[in-house]
């Protein structure tokens, strides 16, 4: 018969429940309080039911913003992943000389850290004094004046999150590759398979979890996008989100709501939207790895 | 009795001692008042005359600096919820509007109207300068500066160009007179100096020359007045500065290394100087010393205002403030003081709103980075003129959305090659309106004034909120 374990457990669980319940509990219930409520300064709101998703839905910087996460999470699922991934797959050839330098070289943009990256792409693309327009300049006589920061908004924030996640995702994706079972390759060399039908046929499928679950992280980082744009434009004249907004992302837009506006009931039911549409692409890759392992 | 492990019972000990700990600390109180600033050229002014203070008063004011950033967030968690803040703060203009939000009772800091007029200071003080700090009439701080702008121009270069700048007087004449400042020196097709750093992204400039052309984005009522013909019309003037044949402007921003460096370059020869930009230029471009000089704007039209308005700061007391007589006291002898005065203007070159201090012989004073100029007097020739100014918690949001116009129009112009300010005016006007439309969607959302709130109108107000 099993013992009992006694309070123990439950001794030991109580801070972590405790925090739990004060910083994550609580204001979960409270802000779905608050996305009900229309704010009229400090200390004084009305109930309004859900007008402020109703709200939400007709507001065209809400889109904008929207637009602005989704075409971000797009390149960060399809250019972002990819190139991890060709990364990791030429990192994990046992032939490459000097494969621990280039997996460090690879992944030192996350040693530097986001604001650190996000300075250095603000001054590599300003008009004038920019490295890029010098450069293109000084081959191609391209214009000193062109303003990247003000055209090529959502790019150039692609770009600046490649060089500061590819060598992130590839890390994960080499663990992945030194996993798959090289008798599976090695025999289907011997059947006559191409390199092309062992990566589709038997390294893909082997990495398939860990591919998933990269995605997942991507998504949620994609979505949750804030600091990379408010740290680039913070420096620029126009602030955080950019000339036209063209960097106004659903979580910087959820903060400017909350924390310049003051109007927190319209914040919170845009936080609960970037929640449920979180947990729904959680459990879309959940039901994904769960029927596979079916 | 159950044995448990000798890590359970370290875990329950700390979980103990530190709870019991946290229990019989308790809040920090201070003793004393409290004072929060953001600037460290502020904390470093005010010191001497807090100590001095502190001399003669117990328990004295404890001067506390902090981040703009951390003044908002405490600021705002103290009215929020109720969090301890200082008892007295110094609030910038970008985070003032935030609390100005809600009824008139909802406000965190104190209404200093009724005092202000029994005590005379609202004679005493430049009256436009209490416009950022004054909402629905009633007034919730002393202001701190005034804040006049000027235009500063690199003498090398307008003497290189054999310009006189006396000819001008309006920016008409401005944009004929300095043509002859645009050259491509090194014959590589860029342009490599204009006339005047400007450019439809930086805000507080379009706010500046708004103003000064008579424009307004709030009405007295607080309602947004965005998309009116005049400010189409001055946004049209504004973007036919930054395209076309006749283009006069360029980016060069303040406050960034790369700004500094096309500053250096002499990228743009004419810049926008409120008088504490004099104290910026002169800590972070020191080479050039003796290379600038200062006058008055160029006017919207002949006999028009010479000047405009960037920034600001006020001295306000929360609600919450531990003795209110006390804090006021402090704030009229720190604020109010000739001593103040005189080191705001030699420390940090800004102009004390305190009218009877104006004919002090430090703002006579020649100043060698501009040439052994006295600007302290065309400052103060300036102060009383500088447009009112609103303190709408949307002002900020209705600025960034006539930027937002700004670089739109700009578009429009470069794409159709229309670059007369007649006809770029309906175009400008359609995008103004577009500006309005959001700015008034955000406003009905949180309805800043609620109904049946109790306050006055802001005819009522010494330098108009509106």
């Amino acid at each position: 018969m099993r013992e009992r374990p006694g309070p123990a457990p439950y001794i030991l669980l109580a801070p972590f429940l405790l925090i739990f319940a004060v910083f994550i509990v609580y204001p979960l219930i409270r802000s779905l309080g608050l996305a009900t409520e229309r704010s009229f300064g400090p200390g004084t709101s009305d109930f309004v039911g859900i007008k402020n998703f109703r709200l939400l839905l007709i507001d065209p910087l809400f889109w904008k913003a929207a637009r602005n996460t989704l075409v971000f999470t797009l390149g960060s699922v399809f250019i972002q992943l990819p190139l991890a991934l060709l990364l990791a797959l030429a990192l994990n050839r046992p032939t490459l000389r000097g494969r621990s330098f280039y997996r460090l070289i690879f992944f030192s943009p996350q040693l530097v850290g986001l604001v650190f990256s996000g300075m250095i792409a603000s001054l590599m693309f300003e008009k004038r004094t920019g490295l890029i327009n010098k450069t293109l300049h000084g081959i191609f006589g391209f214009s000193l004046d062109y303003p990247w920061l003000q055209v090529h908004i959502m790019p150039m924030l692609i770009i600046t999150a490649l060089w500061m996640y590819v060598g992130f995702n590839m890390v994960y994706f080499l663990a992945a590759l030194q996993n798959v079972d090289r008798s599976l390759t090695e025999a289907a060399m011997i059947d006559g398979a191409s390199k092309a039908q062992r990566f589709f046929h038997v390294t893909l499928p082997a990495i398939r979890p860990v591919g998933a679950f990269v995605v997942l992280l991507s998504i949620i980082g994609s979505v949750q996008l804030f600091e990379l744009p408010f740290i680039i434009f913070s420096q620029t004249p126009y602030g955080g989100a950019g000339p036209d907004n063209g960097a106004l992302t659903l979580v910087m837009y959820l903060y400017r709501e909350a924390f310049e506006t003051g109007d927190l009931g319209y914040a919170s039911a845009l936080g609960w939207i970037i929640a449920v549409f979180l947990f729904l692409a959680g459990l879309g890759q959940l039901v994904i790895t769960r029927g596979e392992k079916a | 009795m159950r044995h448990y492990s000798l890590g359970v019972w370290i875990v329950v000990a700390i979980a103990v001692l530190s709870s019991v700990g946290v229990a019989v600390r308790g809040g920090h109180k201070a003793e004393g008042l409290t004072m929060w600033t953001f600037a460290r050229p502020h904390a470093a002014m005010y010191r001497p005359i807090v100590d001095a203070w502190n001399e003669n008063h117990d328990p004295g004011v404890d001067l506390q600096l902090l981040s703009l950033a951390a003044v908002e967030h405490r600021m705002l968690a103290g009215f929020y919820a109720g969090v301890e803040t200082a008892d007295l703060i110094e609030v910038e203009r970008s985070i003032a509007g935030r609390a100005f939000t809600g009824p008139l009772e909802a406000v965190g800091f104190t209404d200093l109207t009724d005092r202000m007029r029994e005590e005379g200071l609202i004679d005493r003080i430049n009256p436009p300068s209490f416009g950022p700090w004054t909402s629905r009439g009633h007034i919730f701080g002393i202001p701190h500066d005034v804040h006049p702008v000027l235009l500063g121009y690199r003498t090398d270069l307008i003497e290189a160009a054999g310009i006189d700048v006396t000819l001008i007087e309006t920016w008409d004449d401005f944009k004929r007179v300095m043509r002859p400042l645009i050259v491509d020196a090194d014959g590589d097709g860029d342009v490599d100096r204009y006339p005047l750093a400007y450019w439809p992204t930086d805000l507080d400039k379009d706010e500046l020359l708004i103003l000064q052309a008579g424009g307004a984005l709030f009405d007295a009522d607080g309602r947004a007045t965005i998309d009116t013909a005049t400010n189409a019309a001055i946004l049209a003037e504004l973007v036919s500065w930054c395209v076309g044949p006749d283009r006069i402007a360029c980016e060069a921003p303040d406050f960034t290394q790369s700004g500094n460096d096309l500053k250096r370059q002499g990228y743009a020869a004419c810049y926008f100087f409120p008088d504490w930009m004099c104290d910026v230029w002169n800590k972070e471009l020191p080479e050039l010393s003796g290379k600038l000089r200062l006058m008055p704007l160029p006017a919207w039209e002949p006999g028009g205002l010479r000047t405009s308005v960037w920034g600001g700061t006020m001295l306000a007391i929360p609600k919450t403030a531990k003795d209110f007589d006390a804090c006021w006291e402090f704030a009229k002898h720190l604020y109010l003081s000739d001593e103040l005065a005189r080191t705001l203007y030699r420390v940090g070159d800004i102009i004390t709103p305190i009218t009877e201090h104006w004919d002090d012989p430090v703002f006579d004073e020649p100043d060698p980075y501009f040439g052994g100029q006295a600007k302290g007097r065309l400052y103060i020739q300036m102060a009383p003129h500088i447009p009112a100014r609103s303190s709408s918690p949307y002002n900020r949001r209705a600025i960034e959305r006539v930027s937002d116009a700004g670089m739109r129009l700009l578009e429009y112009a470069k794409s159709g090659e229309v670059y007369d300010p007649g006809a770029l005016q309906p175009k400008a006007l359609e995008l103004l309106h577009d500006a309005q439309a959001e700015v008034e969607r955000q406003m009905a959302r949180t309805a800043v004034f609620r109904e049946g709130d109790s306050s006055k109108t802001s005819q009522d107000n010494p330098g108009g909120d509106g």
